[in-house]
């Protein structure tokens, strides 16, 4: 027996050693930690990669385009009173270029323009602080950087009522598990014209009459001496298929051109101009730029007061003077009762 | 000896039967933790139904389209999710309402176990103030989860006056 002790108890180690080594796999196998962590990691990149995923979705899609229509509205609203506040009243030498200051730094030739209309329109509302002010919040709230670098901005018209804004850019977004980078985003958006001052009215009667872009209701084929007594009243607007008249953004450099997709015209109210009888069509932009001053016979009086009886006294009970040429007389569908020749 | 040996494999057996109990028993303690999960949805959900609901989707005699709100006039777009419309009520000055507000659209949908709050550009809209029990509660709570979304939206149409952006907040635990 005693010869025996020795090795009985070096197997004894021999087996706790194998116990301990079953333990220690054991362990190993079932720590939980790894595992869940592992799940964890992949599951919270995902989950962060789709918050930002949102926002991207969130910037591109609505907050530029809300942007971009707010400040270009501000824009042309403060470009109108530029015009107004200089004095005498002057045209704009070049449109795209005093939109793209305006709307990008709320400056017209390097001068703030609230400082020169004395109205506070762009202060705090330029593309340029609105992606400022995106940028300070998504690091608050995401923790990422968002650098947006714009490359141009411009205003146009396709449609008579409304004016076209496209803005392109480039973006990138860091944050600390990914970067997104995009370039060329076009972002458009459309300001509806209606509200805005003329700005052919303020520079041609010097600030003195300049009545709100309002859009007539009435369709092409109804009107009548009565639409066109409304529509002189209400200082409404019209546009005719194939206009030739000017657009509203072409009213801001003097561009009297036909703009067949987007011209718009108003009828000048002989009460509201210095000189009540000139020779004369009433059209807005003809009768800025005199088109028929030489050309009489085709100008006709709407009508003449003295007329017998009354009720056939045409437009002049309430708008004396009131001449429109023959193009627009079958326009406005004045009918022969109501024409007197300006020259005859 | 071959007794002794069974007998000794037994020994290790029971051992290592007895150490691996004792683990489990000590990690399933240490690892024991609240219901985190739900309450991580439950901040989320509540942001995603105030930011995706639009108050023309609203039925709701407070909010919605007719209520009382719509017909005093201080909701005017029916286009707006219930986020914005918090937000413009911010904006405006209008913590009153927001807050109000903020309490007829989200109680509903929020399981009577938790508690939350809807902050605003820094500032807590739902509950303005809070009772003791709300701050306790919060203040004790072992999990306070959060969820975050950029806001912003139109305060004049006419004018074309924007709101924000604001980062909108809320923050959600059980009770």
């Amino acid at each position: 027996m005693a010869a025996l002790r020795p090795i009985m108890g070096r197997k004894g180690i021999f087996f706790t050693f194998i116990a301990i080594t079953i333990i220690a796999v054991f362990i190993l196998v079932y720590t939980p930690t790894a595992n869940i962590s592992l799940q964890k990691d992949t599951s919270s990149v995902r989950s962060r990669i789709s918050v930002l995923d949102r926002y991207l979705s969130q910037l591109e899609g609505q907050y530029l385009e809300t942007v971009l229509r707010a400040s270009s509205h501000k824009a042309i609203l403060s470009l109108v009173y530029y015009l107004n506040s200089s004095d005498p009243p002057e045209y704009l030498s070049n449109f795209d270029t005093a939109f793209y200051e305006v709307v990008m730094y709320g400056t017209i030739n390097g001068v703030p323009i609230d400082s020169i209309t004395g109205r506070k329109i762009m202060d705090n509302n330029t593309i340029s602080n609105w992606t400022t002010k995106i940028n300070h919040t998504a690091k608050d709230t995401y923790n990422v950087n968002t650098s947006i670098r714009i490359n141009n901005v411009s205003a146009s018209q396709s449609r008579p009522w409304a004016i076209d804004v496209v803005l392109n850019l480039n973006y990138t977004l860091q944050s600390e598990i990914a970067n997104w980078r995009k370039d060329n985003v076009t972002v458009t958006t459309s300001v509806d014209i209606e509200g805005f001052y003329d700005p052919s009215y303020i520079v041609n009667t010097n600030r003195k009459y300049s009545p709100v872009i309002k859009k007539s209701s009435v369709e092409f084929n109804k009107w009548n001496l009565t639409y066109a007594r409304e529509h002189l009243r209400n200082a409404t607007y019209v546009h005719w298929q194939d206009s030739e008249a000017p657009s509203f953004l072409m009213r801001f450099t003097n561009n009297i051109a036909p703009s067949s997709c987007c011209g718009i015209e108003s009828l000048v109210d002989p009460n509201k101009i210095p000189t009540s009888d000139q020779r004369e069509s009433y059209v807005d932009y003809l009768f800025w730029t005199h088109v028929y001053n030489s050309q009489c016979p085709l100008l006709y009086n709407i009508t003449n007061p003295s007329v017998i009886p009354p009720s056939q006294a045409g437009l002049w009970d309430e708008f004396p003077y009131f001449k429109l040429d023959l193009d627009h007389v079958v326009k406005y569908n004045i009918t022969n009762e109501y024409l007197i020749g300006t020259c005859s | 000896m071959q007794k002794r040996g069974y007998f000794f494999i037994l020994d290790a057996t029971l051992g290592l039967f007895v150490l691996v109990i004792g683990v489990f028993l000590v990690l399933s303690f240490t690892l024991e933790v609240p219901p985190q999960t739900q309450v991580g949805l439950i901040a989320g959900d509540i942001i995603n139904f105030l930011s995706s609901t639009k108050i023309k989707d609203l039925n709701n005699p407070y909010a919605g389209i007719g209520g009382e709100l719509w017909k005093q006039g201080l909701i005017t777009d029916e286009e707006n999710t219930l986020l914005q419309q918090a937000g413009e009520f911010y904006y405006k000055k209008r913590e009153d309402l927001a807050e109000k507000f903020l309490q007829n659209v989200s109680m509903p949908i929020v399981p009577s176990q938790f508690r939350y709050e809807v902050w605003m550009d820094g500032s807590r809209l739902y509950p303005k103030n809070p009772g003791p029990e709300h701050v306790s509660s919060r203040d004790g709570t072992n999990i306070l989860l959060t969820s975050k979304k950029v806001e912003f939206g139109i305060a004049n149409k006419t004018t074309s006056e924007i709101w924000g952006p604001y980062k909108a907040e809320v923050f959600a635990w059980q009770r």
